[in-house]
């Protein structure tokens, strides 16, 4: 088992585009008055075009990692630079697909797409019009344009997160759970299609999922957050060869390998988190 | 970006637009038709009922009929309908701006709220009289009655719909930066557009008792003076034919309301809550 620690910059090598820095967050529960320490000392590197994949049992502070890329929290000591810069705020550099989709139901699904580029104001000129129809239909759902959300599947709705997050060209995409409420054939089918559009564009992503499967197959490497605080408890490197089709790569040694020490791990930290729950 | 697609797998569910069967239609037409029958027999071949306390529905049709030949009841109907209109025109802008700003700001909603909900719940037809005492027999106090009764179901179902604005949906704006007047007019207000038009429709239901009543306790004209009038003079045909009119009016805005919101928020499906969806 090749279990890489955290990833420092080697001298000469080119710098991560993604650097998470001794990142610590903790909110205030207004109802006790104590400080619930949600993510604790976690350092990361990622670099450009990398697909990292955070694994974790539910309420492990992985979601809260991710929200402190996107900008979305403060963190409480640390910091979060991408691209050499710290983090302050939402960037267009940066795009966040939900796990409950987050669409606007009053929108078409061209409008919806559309929200992507108009947010930032990156509505001038005709060029959009084509962006937004791309966009729609790298991710399949030509002809739905004008449907509205309520119209679609789970797993069409969530094309059109992804349209919408794609669509502005950031350099990082940040996916919370993105397959989490998607039925599970589905789920299978847009595993591969995730894996080739991101092959295809290039993107760097970090990709939050609690399915050992999903994290193996999707990811280059694999972060493990432990709860209570939620810190990294390893990072693996898959190291498996891609494209990864999945019927392949599942009976390959290596996934099953890497199946059977994550769900080890993770079983412990299951039990762990619900002897907290329960106590 | 590049040219792999993807191809779409799942077809839409097709969700059908429920109507109400016929067979309904037509046993709620033969409930009201022997409504009124029996009403006709009570009063015309039984005589269980003097008719100058309660006139048979022939007589009501008919003073009905004649009713809408009087040029009298059209100033009466345009003096209410106008004054209702303005009321609540006022009462929408105002009941969805602070029904907003109450629910999305957390400072205005412990502050202000509180004192929304007190206001909510007095009895404000108990204030009615001194609404005409203070400004007039003419349109200002009915106004003034329907703007009070109208805007506090805009601006309670308004704040609900602000507060309870998936936050999700905040954020997926959020992570584009979008704060301010400019998250408030693409995300909240369109997010709480169908919790508004339902308190509106309450506020249009509650709005017409308001002016009726205000008509009723001090005024000029307007349909509440009219059915005051014909009480007095124990019209009671005309007065009960007045009666269907402003049930007529009334049910005519509210369908109104109700096109509306199917018309504008047609993702809102109230059937939804039932399933959780």
């Amino acid at each position: 088992m090749t279990t890489t620690t955290i990833e420092r910059p080697e001298p000469g090598a080119s710098a991560p585009l993604i650097s998470v820095r001794n990142l610590t967050v903790s909110y205030n529960v207004a109802r006790t008055g104590k400080t619930l320490t949600a993510i604790e000392g976690v350092d990361l590197d990622v670099r450009e075009g990398e697909f990292v994949t955070v694994l974790g049992p539910s309420g492990c502070g992985k979601t809260t990692f991710m929200n402190v890329i996107a900008g979305l929290v403060k963190p409480t000591s640390g910091e979060v630079l991408v691209d050499g810069r710290p983090v302050t705020g939402p960037g267009p550099d940066r795009a966040v697909v939900f796990q409950d989709y987050a669409l606007l139901p009053w929108r078409t699904v061209f409008d919806n797409v559309k929200f992507g580029l108009e947010m930032q104001s990156r509505l001038k000129g005709d060029g959009w019009r084509d962006r937004v129809q791309e966009a729609v239909e790298l991710v399949g759902l030509k002809g739905f344009e004008s449907s509205y959300p309520r119209e679609l599947s789970g797993g069409m709705q969530q094309r059109v997160g992804l349209a919408r997050a794609i669509v502005a060209e950031p350099r990082i995409l940040l996916m919370d759970e993105p397959l989490g409420a998607v039925d599970a054939l589905t789920r299978e089918v847009m595993r591969d299609e995730i894996e080739k559009l991101i092959a295809a564009t290039g993107k760097t992503v970090l990709f939050i999922t609690h399915s050992i499967e999903e994290a193996i197959l999707l990811g280059d490497r694999i972060v493990v957050f432990k709860s209570h605080p939620g810190a990294i408890k390893e990072v693996i490197e898959t190291g498996l060869e891609r494209p990864r089709s999945e019927r392949s790569v599942q009976s390959e040694p290596r996934f099953l390998e890497l199946r059977d020490h994550l769900w080890e791990a993770l079983q412990h930290e299951a039990t762990a988190a619900a002897r907290v729950a329960g106590s | 970006m590049t040219t792999i697609s993807i191809e779409a797998v799942n077809a839409p569910p097709l969700r059908r637009h429920r109507r109400l069967p016929d067979k309904w239609a037509w046993l709620l037409m033969a409930v009201v038709a022997g409504i009124l029958l029996v009403w006709e027999a009570a009063v015309s071949w039984l005589h269980l009922v003097p008719e100058s306390f309660l006139p048979p529905p022939t007589a009501v049709a008919a003073a009905f009929v004649e009713l809408l030949g009087r040029p009298d009841f059209w100033q009466a109907f345009v003096f209410s309908l106008q004054n209702l209109a303005i009321g609540l025109v006022l009462a929408v802008i105002v009941g969805v701006i602070v029904g907003l700003a109450v629910g999305w700001s957390p400072v205005l909603r412990f502050t202000v709220a509180p004192f929304l909900w007190l206001l909510y719940s007095t009895p404000k037809v108990a204030l009615a009289p001194l609404f005409i005492l203070v400004l007039g027999l003419g349109n200002e106090s009915k106004i003034a009655l329907v703007f009070l009764l109208a805007v506090f179901p805009i601006i309670l179902n308004t704040m609900e719909g602000a507060v309870t604005v998936n936050a999700s949906l905040v954020n997926a704006a959020r992570v584009y930066n979008v704060n301010g007047v400019a998250l408030g007019w693409k995300v909240i207000f369109p997010a709480t557009l169908p919790y508004s038009l339902a308190g509106i429709q309450r506020g249009v239901a509650l709005g017409f008792t308001g002016e009726v009543l205000g008509e009723f306790l001090g005024g000029a004209g307007g349909l509440g003076h009219l059915l005051e009038f014909a009480a007095y003079q124990f019209e009671m045909a005309e007065a009960i034919a007045m009666v269907f009119v402003m049930v007529i009016v009334a049910n005519l805005l509210l369908a109104l309301i109700s096109a509306l919101r199917k018309r504008l928020a047609p993702w809102y499906d109230d059937r939804q809550v039932m399933y959780g969806a």
